[in-house]
């Protein structure tokens, strides 16, 4: 399991050209969207659908991308292929994971 | 002003993409979640650049670039795919179905004004050429209109110079093509075949030039001698215009040398019969024949229209070939414009 979730905003910043005008658009949508985004994740679980759930995955490895939360994503990319895969083994417990990860991050971002 | 869709459902990579693509400059971005949505718009719009990200709802971004290249004229806009650092397949599809190029996530500011500045260049030269392509494709309409108006007044001159060494005048070149043209619309050819006798017509006696004045300009009757020397004027106006480049001139040989030549056989030069002859001869036949007897020479008086028509009656399968009569009379109103319009004292350009 990944550790805890440290935010570096150098390599995002140096990604965005130093614009903290857009990081800070960015920081804002997260905290916006976060848990529609777990809730649309823990949707796809429930509703059964694998499809859903691997898209659903991937927009959160995006998102944790985005705030170059590797360990994060690399989680959320294991939920995307397992999910491709159709093994829907032991994913309840890594969609917990997920959506505990993303309100960790945006914990760390509302202290900005 | 380039107008730059982005198509993406997630809200963050919207708002992050319409940021980085107004920092470009110059730029409109034109923002959709729905790929479906953004097809739609796509139908009445044409970007300048596409930013499509791949993993969609409804449509992902290697079914829209696909959608989006089917549409009329988006073949060549140039679309940016969005996808994840590990869908490497999914990067070679998309740029064998139709991306420019692509863009990997997390978004990398420096990478995306790159690429994205590249393809609105390409894009602004495709513009550019289209436009030219517009400009020139214009300027060579006109300069063919312009070359195809001198040529047609270079006909009608050499014509007239033909017709000045001889009694029939400037108005008869004009009426007889327009007879013809008439003719020729009750035949029933087609519109291109009219305007090709009513410019080529006025060429059917331009073969005079080479013959010589003591037998062109003769007031009495001709000897059987001398009318043979005359009846060569057919075969110079072939000559003359046989092999030409401009179709009207070939048009205008194919009657110079068959417009003497009767229904019956019995004409010059070739002694053709029937549909031998070919149709703008037996056509411009008529025309001629007409309009001399209904005109004053120096040397007679115009014929009674009444006694002119009778004149092509009594012909029809002998000199005249009898479609080409009834053609003429079915346009009666139409000749007799014709006449109104171009009298011998005032000769207009056709």
């Amino acid at each position: 399991m990944a550790g805890n979730f440290k935010l570096d905003r150098g390599p995002i910043l140096e990604r965005l050209g130093g614009d903290e005008e857009i990081f800070s658009m960015m920081v804002e949508m997260f905290l916006q969207d976060v848990e529609n985004n777990c809730a649309s994740l823990g949707n796809a679980l429930n509703g059964g659908s694998l499809p859903a759930l691997q898209r659903e995955a991937h927009t959160i490895k995006g998102l944790l991308a985005t705030f170059s939360d590797d360990e994060g994503a690399a989680e959320a990319h294991g939920v995307e292929q397992q999910a491709k895969k159709g093994d829907a083994g032991g994913l309840p417990e890594k969609v917990a994971f997920l959506q505990a990860r993303m309100r960790e991050v945006a914990e760390v971002l509302r202290q900005l | 002003m380039h107008k730059v869709l982005i198509i993406d459902d997630s809200d963050i990579n919207l708002t992050l993409i319409k940021a980085l693509v107004l920092k470009l400059g110059d730029c409109e971005p034109m923002l959709f979640d729905n790929p479906l949505k953004a097809l739609t718009w796509c139908r009445e719009h044409v970007p300048d650049l596409v930013i499509v990200d791949y993993m969609m709802p409804d449509m992902d971004g290697l079914k829209f670039i696909s959608a989006f290249r089917a549409l009329h004229g988006r073949d060549e806009v140039p679309i940016l795919m969005i996808t994840a650092n590990d869908q490497r397949d999914v990067r070679y599809e998309a740029l064998l179905g139709g991306a420019n190029d692509y863009l990997t996530k997390p978004i990398d500011r420096i990478e995306f004004s790159a690429r994205a500045r590249n393809m609105l260049s390409l894009r602004t030269g495709q513009k550019y050429l289209a436009d030219r392509a517009r400009h020139l494709a214009v300027l060579v309409d006109e300069q063919t209109l312009a070359i195809r108006e001198r040529e047609k007044e270079l006909i009608f001159r050499m014509s007239r110079a033909a017709e000045f060494r001889d009694p029939e005048t400037g108005a008869h070149i004009q009426r007889m093509a327009y007879y013809s043209q008439a003719i020729a619309s009750g035949l029933g050819l087609d519109a291109a075949a009219q305007k090709l006798i009513l410019e080529a017509a006025p060429m059917h006696d331009v073969g005079k030039i080479g013959i010589p004045d003591y037998i062109l300009l003769k007031p009495g009757k001709l000897t059987p001698e001398e009318f043979e020397v005359m009846k060569g004027h057919a075969r110079i106006g072939y000559e003359l215009l046989k092999d030409s480049g401009s179709e009207i001139l070939r048009a205008g040989a194919e009657i110079a040398i068959s417009h003497h030549e009767k229904f019956d056989g019995s004409g010059y030069p070739n002694g053709l019969r029937g549909h031998d002859i070919p149709v703008f001869g037996r056509v411009v036949a008529v025309a001629d024949v007409f309009d001399a007897l209904t005109s004053e020479r120096p040397y007679k008086k115009a014929w009674p229209l009444e006694e002119a028509v009778r004149f092509l009656e009594e012909g029809r399968g002998k000199h005249f070939d009898p479609l080409c009569v009834e053609a003429m009379l079915a346009k009666w109103d139409e000749v007799l414009d014709i006449r109104r319009r171009f009298k011998d004292e005032d000769v207009p350009m056709i």
